[in-house]
């Protein structure tokens, strides 16, 4: 049970930068963006197709983050341009769409699962430990180092900077931000640009783990939403665990044969019934304060 | 307003009439499949868009009609190959069944490789009368419907070779299983393994057929507790093989089936892992090999690409063309079904054992499978020729 634990362990790294990239994305430019890791993905795939053509890894990663920033910009432009008195459901619906069109632009210039498998580059594949059968490596602590630094830096931000303060303001009260003279079009388009080269970055280093191919990588979305559900697409601290609490569950429930047939289905239930338990006084009061 | 309110009754009627008369002069044009005269029409519902992507299928069939064409054609008559896509949906494939059985008339469907044909469209084939050769059969309604008989092993089929080839060639008694499972494969897969146990009186030391998406790692670290030998596997090449070199399972032979073995996954296995690939014809990475010699050419050719599936597409147009050149008389849709119902197997040097179609209520003809393993980024043919299982 304990190696199924730390396997898991190892993959909730990866789960829970992908949720932090949701949480930021909500708390920032309050947009559920379904697109991320699609748009993650093209950058991903821009990069090893680069350097498959024998470009060096720099050079290529450079670019491929580009990419990634820049559709991501677009996208954040489109939606404060068209829909910035929209509400949040319509802001969502849009990113769908976006979704589609990129999973299928992504399809047809990268190939589907078989004829599109690409190897990415894997500086961390060494192994630092073993812990019984299990051979943790590099890329697990990078990975878990990663999602901390962001959790911390993002709180450390948001809290004691300048251009947290005008962040909170821009996703919470846009209008009222303007009003008092942040510049808001230009703050969220940048927020939207770093968050595409973060998604990029975060992408590449789960790819030799968690995908290979456009597909895969661009439909990592959905546990990716699902971590940021455990943090109420709001606590990045909440959302850290909630990764690593969904990589536990998955490697348990590959351990245990009764209920391995439902996998990739129990994490879900899990997740579900916390997230119950959290709202069930905030149901409650919200029944009485109507 | 009132003169709109007039108009729709006749607008109504209008469109009745021509309706009507659509239908009347589609039942004249043949859309029974009774045409005796001018090209002979043949149907095709391939995956050209979608998830499953086979664009060079109906390429290489046409390539081999025209050449029959080029050649004078059957009786005098020319092949004319109607190719449709429907990108892994449903829906689509019902509507390609619907144009090219009942309008256009077909008298036949050669080369589909689409994913979802035989199990939506298998039971309007029954009704219409009408057989199907696939170049690529994916789905188990592919196999056990009575006019379906595809040019491939199958899943299934190759799993039981593929197990035989670890336990019998590969001598390993740890043989073990992680699998993704397509809805509604479960029984097939069951039946696969059945076939193996009976065979070879062994039994799998490992079986888990829910390896989906995700971090492979916890289904590895199973398969080392478990003792494994050899895994047989047939999902994800990329993900796998990395957390599998990262946990030391160098000395693991792994098994992967035919989906697997495309040039990109080649290069996707890191150097010292052990992974071979079952194949559904002779391995097209090896034009020598017999059969590869004509297909290859003809790809080439054409600028066509050289995949395996080309292979099957070439196979499904060559019996096709077989079995019309033996036909006497008419060929409709009711003569060709005869013929196929009727015929005797032809040997086909590009896979393991003889096609027929026959009269049968399903139909997996061709079985057996050659195995390829992977060496420095590419897949090197192994030479004990094809596993066909019991068969020594």
């Amino acid at each position: 049970m304990l190696n199924s634990v730390i396997a898991g362990l190892s993959s909730g790294g990866g789960y829970a930068l992908l949720g932090l990239c949701v949480v930021l994305t909500y708390r920032l430019v309050a947009v559920v963006n379904f697109a991320m890791a699609a748009v993650g993905a093209m950058g991903a795939f821009t990069m090893v197709s680069l350097t498959d053509d024998g470009l060096n890894v720099w050079p290529a990663l450079f670019l491929g983050v580009a990419v990634s920033a820049a559709l991501s910009g677009v996208l954040g432009a489109l939606l404060i341009r068209w829909f910035g008195e929209h509400n949040e459901r319509t802001k969502a619906a849009v990113t769908v769409a976006v979704y589609v069109a990129v999973m299928a632009v992504g399809l047809r210039l990268f190939g589907a699962t078989s004829t599109g498998a690409r190897r990415f580059p894997a500086p961390f594949d060494g192994a630092v430990f073993r812990i019984g059968d299990v051979v943790v490596s590099w890329a697990v602590v990078v990975s878990l180092a990663f999602a901390v630094a962001i959790t911390v830096g993002v709180e450390v931000m948001l809290r004691r900077t300048l251009v947290g303060l005008r962040l909170q303001a821009l996703s919470e009260r846009p209008g009222t931000a303007q009003v008092v003279g942040i510049s808001a079009p230009r703050l969220a388009t940048a927020v939207w640009v770093a968050i595409g080269a973060l998604t990029a970055l975060v992408i590449i280093l789960v790819a030799p783990r968690l995908g290979g191919d456009f597909s895969t990588l661009g439909k990592l979305i959905v546990t990716a939403l699902a971590v940021a559900m455990v943090g109420g697409f709001r606590n990045l601290p909440l959302t850290l665990g909630g990764g690593l609490l969904l990589g536990c569950l998955e490697g348990v429930s590959a351990s245990l044969s009764e209920v391995r047939e439902y996998r990739g289905v129990i994490p879900f239930l899990v997740i579900l019934v916390l997230l119950w338990w959290r709202s069930r006084h905030e149901v409650w009061d919200t029944a009485h304060s109507r | 307003m009132k003169r709109s309110l007039v108009r729709r009754p006749a607008a109504a009627v209008l469109a009745l009439a021509f309706t009507l008369a659509a239908t009347a002069c589609a039942a004249d044009d043949g859309s029974d499949g009774g045409s005796t005269k001018g090209a002979i029409k043949v149907g095709s519902i391939n995956g050209i868009t979608g998830l499953f992507q086979t664009p060079e299928v109906p390429q290489a069939v046409k390539a081999v009609f025209d050449e029959v064409n080029a050649a004078g054609g059957i009786n005098g008559r020319k092949l004319e190959l109607i190719s449709k896509d429907d990108a892994m949906n449903p829906q689509r494939s019902t509507e390609n069944e619907v144009e090219l059985v009942q309008s256009k008339g077909v008298v036949a469907l050669v080369g589909s490789s689409s994913a979802v044909d035989c199990g939506v469209n298998r039971a309007a084939y029954k009704t219409a009368k009408i057989v199907s050769i696939p170049a690529v059969g994916v789905d188990p309604a592919c196999f056990n419907s009575p006019d379906i008989a595809p040019v491939n092993p199958g899943p299934f089929k190759l799993l039981t070779a593929m197990l035989y080839y670890a336990s019998e060639t590969l001598h390993h008694d740890k043989v073990c299983l992680y699998y993704t499972t397509l809805p509604g494969s479960g029984g097939g897969i069951s039946d696969a393994i059945k076939e193996w146990e009976t065979l070879t009186g062994k039994q799998l030391a490992a079986k888990d057929t829910a390896v989906g998406e995700g971090d492979p790692t916890p289904h590895l670290i199973a398969a080392k507790q478990a003792g494994c030998q050899a895994v047989l596997y047939n999902a994800q090449v990329g993900p796998w093989f990395a957390q599998a070199q990262t946990q030391g399972m160098q000395n693991v032979d792994f098994i992967m089936g035919a989906n697997s073995y495309t040039d990109a996954n080649a290069k996707l296995v890191p150097s010292g892992m052990r992974a071979y690939v079952g194949t559904e014809w002779q391995p097209y990475t090896d034009t020598t090999l017999p059969g590869n010699g004509r297909w290859a050419e003809l790809m080439d050719k054409r600028g066509i690409q050289r995949t395996a599936f080309s292979q099957g597409a070439v196979m499904a147009a060559d019996v096709f063309v077989q079995v019309l050149k033996g036909m006497k008389g008419d060929i409709t849709r009711k003569t060709v079904t005869e013929a196929f119902k009727k015929m005797s197997p032809i040997e086909y040097p590009m896979v393991g054992s003889p096609w027929v179609f026959g009269p049968g209520d399903k139909h997996n003809p061709v079985q057996g499978s050659r195995f390829v393993k992977a060496v420095d980024g590419k897949w090197q043919v192994l030479p004990e020729g094809f596993i066909v299982p019991g068969k020594k």
